[in-house]
């Protein structure tokens, strides 16, 4: 199922997920989602008080005290994440808009959950150790220099998906000349449900690609440059308790919390995407993909624009 | 609607049940107390903030306080901790927000400032003045607790006390409908349409999640 629809029975999962992701969207619209906001909001607030325990008993050599920050550390990350993000909506609008195969796009969420992990330690380390910045310091470098850099490339993904959409809806439309391997594609509209080996739809080139190494590193460093005030705390805290490993760690362990949550979102929109598509076979698919990828790049490109705009 | 509030208003529609492009780091237990004149007007906030541990343990190791980490200050450490969070910039408003039925009122600069460490939290009070004198009777005094940027999550952690308040004053706490502040957001949203700059305007929607005491008086 990770590159074509087949089967019967692969269609209707695919179909499916289309309906979960709609299913989610509506219950959000209406506002049935708030209680799971509330409840995230509240054990954030619980959670401050079992990481500064966590922290304390690290530093005081309790038998078990890292294993303790470190579940600490993975909840926080789990539930600073479990609301909308832009890690996610990048994620989520790329999955959408890319058929990118499932691994690789669930990949690409954990790198950059680990990115984004890897970034705060090299900012608290660089601005507090080496240069000896105060924490305030640190959290505004982040918020007025970081902050609108990362819009800023969220901004460029979603451009650089209109752009190639655009340019996929014109060699649709033209029979994929210039295209020459497949340019026959149009040709076997209808027969997806064939099973036979090789792939011939038109977006074979585009999955066969899966993500380039310049769309994943665009990705993946659009999003770490925004780092979770959260471990920036925990980074700055213990260095000034003499137990710095410890933080670095737990940043980590924040990462993979996050990273739960930000691969969820990539298997929901892996999921939705192919049930879009599978309610467009053959040439429709052929049309509709670079159509889809133009509007889910508009969406990014406005959304980070308007917020990056009153940053600069 | 232009393409920039359209975006604004995308940005708010894919946030969760409040104004959630930011998600908080720092939580506040907040109680305050409101002071009556001798002919039954408020005309102060004596506002107490509650910093959470994680918060509370950070603001000490990365200054230097309890140094040997026994979570007990010596009374030097505590007098330094006096007013550490009162260095207000000049346009901060301070994150509490009275008003006089839906009419803002101004409050004055923090006096009478002091923290504490205790059980591993940091607690501080400072007082407010109201910039006149409110009688409860004819509005109610609506106190608002919130960040704008919701960096900072407030809650009112306690029922606030009246303090010289004539009899028949009663107060009450309210904690935000998701659900309705949504709708307040959304119908800010459609009105702003078309208007120049939603930034401006924006953090006034802030309020409409905010927990809030209500203080009112019957008249006799």
């Amino acid at each position: 199922m990770q590159d074509r629809i087949d089967a019967p029975s692969l269609r209707l999962l695919a179909l499916a997920g289309l309906g979960v992701a709609a299913a989610i969207a509506a219950l959000w619209a209406m506002g049935q989602l708030d209680p799971f906001a509330v409840w995230a909001r509240a054990q954030q607030r619980e959670v401050q008080s079992a990481l500064a325990g966590g922290v304390r008993a690290v530093r005081a050599g309790h038998p078990g005290a890292w294993a303790g920050l470190m579940t600490v550390c993975f909840s926080y990350g789990f539930l600073h994440a479990a609301g909308p993000g832009h890690g996610k909506a990048v994620i989520a609008g790329y999955g959408m808009a890319r058929r990118v195969r499932l691994v690789p796009l669930a990949g690409l969420a954990l790198a950059a959950s680990m990115a984004q992990a890897a970034f705060a330690v090299a900012l608290v380390y660089a601005g507090v150790w080496a240069l000896g910045w105060s924490r305030e310091r640190v959290e505004g470098l982040a918020e007025t220099t970081f902050l609108p850099l990362s819009y800023g490339m969220v901004a460029a993904v979603g451009l650089w998906l209109v752009w190639r959409g655009l340019r996929g809806a014109a060699r649709a439309r033209h029979g994929g000349a210039g295209e020459g391997d497949h340019a026959h594609a149009h040709a076997h509209a209808g027969d997806e449900d064939c099973g036979c080996g090789h792939a011939h739809g038109p977006t074979a080139r585009q999955v066969a690609a899966v993500t380039s190494v310049r769309d994943a590193a665009l990705l993946v460093v659009a999003i770490a440059l925004r780092p979770c005030s959260g471990a920036l705390f925990l980074l700055v805290v213990t260095y000034a308790m003499g137990i710095g490993l410890a933080g670095v760690a737990g940043t980590f362990a924040m990462g993979f919390g996050t990273a739960l949550v930000t691969v969820a979102t990539a298997g929901l929109a892996f999921w939705a995407r192919e049930g879009a598509l599978v309610t467009l076979p053959g040439a429709g698919m052929a049309q509709a993909l670079p159509l889809i990828e133009v509007a889910v790049g508009a969406l990014i490109a406005a959304t980070s624009l308007v917020l990056l705009l009153p940053l600069i | 609607m232009t393409l920039r509030n359209f975006g604004m208003a995308l940005a708010c529609a894919t946030s969760v049940g409040g104004p959630a492009l930011a998600h908080p780091h720092v939580f506040i237990d907040t109680t305050f107390e409101v002071i009556f004149d001798t002919t039954g007007q408020a005309e102060a906030l004596r506002i107490s903030w509650t910093y959470d541990e994680f918060y509370s343990l950070t603001y000490l190791a990365e200054n230097g306080f309890d140094p040997d980490f026994d979570e007990v200050l010596t009374p030097e450490e505590q007098a330094r901790l006096s007013g550490f969070d009162m260095g207000w910039d000049a346009d901060f408003p301070g994150d509490t927000y009275a008003l006089a039925g839906q009419r803002p009122l101004g409050l004055s600069r923090p006096e009478a400032t002091s923290a504490a460490y205790r059980d591993g939290k940091i607690t501080s009070t400072h007082l407010r003045r109201l910039s006149g004198p409110v009688a409860p009777q004819a509005e109610d005094l609506v106190v608002q607790v919130y960040d704008p940027s919701f960096y900072t999550a407030y809650r009112i952690a306690a029922t606030p006390v009246l303090t010289g308040a004539p009899a028949g004053c009663t107060v009450q706490v309210l904690v935000p409908d998701p659900e309705a502040a949504n709708a307040i957001l959304l119908a800010a949203m459609d009105e702003m349409a078309g208007s120049a700059d939603v930034e401006a305007a924006f953090p006034a929607i802030g309020s409409a999640y905010a927990e809030e005491a209500r203080i009112s008086c019957k008249t006799e």
